[in-house]
């Protein structure tokens, strides 16, 4: 009797944990609805645990500068696609094509970064559902629209 | 800027903590021992705390359930609390501002007062109750709160991820 209560307990509570922001999805923090291409000058760069972040002023049409910034995987994850620490420096110049944040907010997750020295890399992550996922580290890029 | 908040940012950009902040693995290995430190904390506590409710080992009198799990606890909550400071040491200055951290801290500073309470009152006495059917209802106050504040401390840290 007081087994079969443990158990239904533990069913009951076990179904409430709806996991309602799977965090390292994609689709939770991003709208693949707002692609954006962000191009402007680094004016900061956060290489950190748990998630990497660098800042960007991008110039729009008529001259006006917003700072956005871009959130991208954990370090050890960036170096297996390629990337290294020193390769986004304050000053460099660089193209972010990604997506908005759903809540509006001038945050975009870098999918695909064009490097001052002309490297372009994936920021995605494998099975994070985002554009260009195709559950590996490189990504299909054929899937990422450059926006506007 | 507050004294604490100043402490907070001497660590964040000491060498120590940025070299685990930017790191490839060490951030992550730190992190995982953390979690698995808990599982201990929490596994071993909640066996007391479930004796203490009459639910589990009920043959077993209080005092022996007692003295096999706390080592374990302890040493379970001497590593959590290590790799804790170092994954604090990291991110101190930004985690200074998240809610669910310092919600987190002052968990754990009642969470370590519930025992301090149960062990320096009633627990002295535990030979004469230990081994009862039914046990006095501060024990079994001191076991929902130890279960219930766990709870809490740990969906807390988990919590600190959402609020970066």
């Amino acid at each position: 009797m007081k087994t079969t209560l443990a158990v239904l307990l533990a069913l009951g509570i076990s179904m409430t944990a709806v996991p309602a922001y799977a965090h390292h999805s994609f689709a939770a923090e991003f709208d693949a609805t707002k692609p954006v291409k962000l191009v402007g000058k680094i004016t900061r760069v956060e290489w950190s645990n748990p998630h990497t972040y660098f800042y960007v002023d991008v110039a729009d049409a008529k001259g006006k500068v917003t700072n956005w910034s871009i959130e991208g995987p954990s370090p050890g994850a960036l170096s297996r696609r390629g990337w290294k620490k020193d390769d986004l420096k304050v000053g460099d110049h660089v193209t972010v094509v990604g997506y908005r944040a759903k809540d509006g907010s001038n945050l975009a997750d870098g999918r695909l970064v064009t490097l001052a020295d002309g490297r372009t890399l994936y920021g995605g992550s494998p099975g994070d559902g985002g554009p260009g996922d195709n559950g590996t580290d490189q990504g299909d890029l054929s899937g990422i629209n450059p926006g506007k | 800027m507050p004294v604490l908040q100043h402490l907070c940012q001497l660590l964040y950009d000491s060498q120590i903590g940025t070299a685990i902040r930017e790191s490839n693995v060490t951030f992550p290995v730190i992190e995982s021992a953390h979690v698995l430190s808990i599982t201990l904390v929490f596994g071993t506590i909640a066996v007391l705390d479930l004796r203490l409710l009459g639910l589990v080992l009920r043959a077993i009198p209080v005092n022996k359930v007692a003295r096999s799990v706390l080592p374990l606890t302890w040493t379970g909550f001497a590593v959590s609390l290590v790799t804790g400071f170092l994954l604090f040491w990291a991110e101190a200055a930004k985690v200074y501002w998240n809610p669910a951290f310092r919600a987190k801290l002052v968990l754990l500073a009642l969470v370590g007062l519930n025992p301090l309470i149960f062990h320096t009152t009633i627990y002295r006495r535990v030979e004469e109750w230990g081994h009862l059917r039914v046990l006095p209802w501060r024990a079994r106050a001191a076991a929902v709160a130890s279960l219930m504040l766990w709870s809490g401390v740990i969906i807390a840290g988990r919590a600190i991820a959402y609020f970066t």
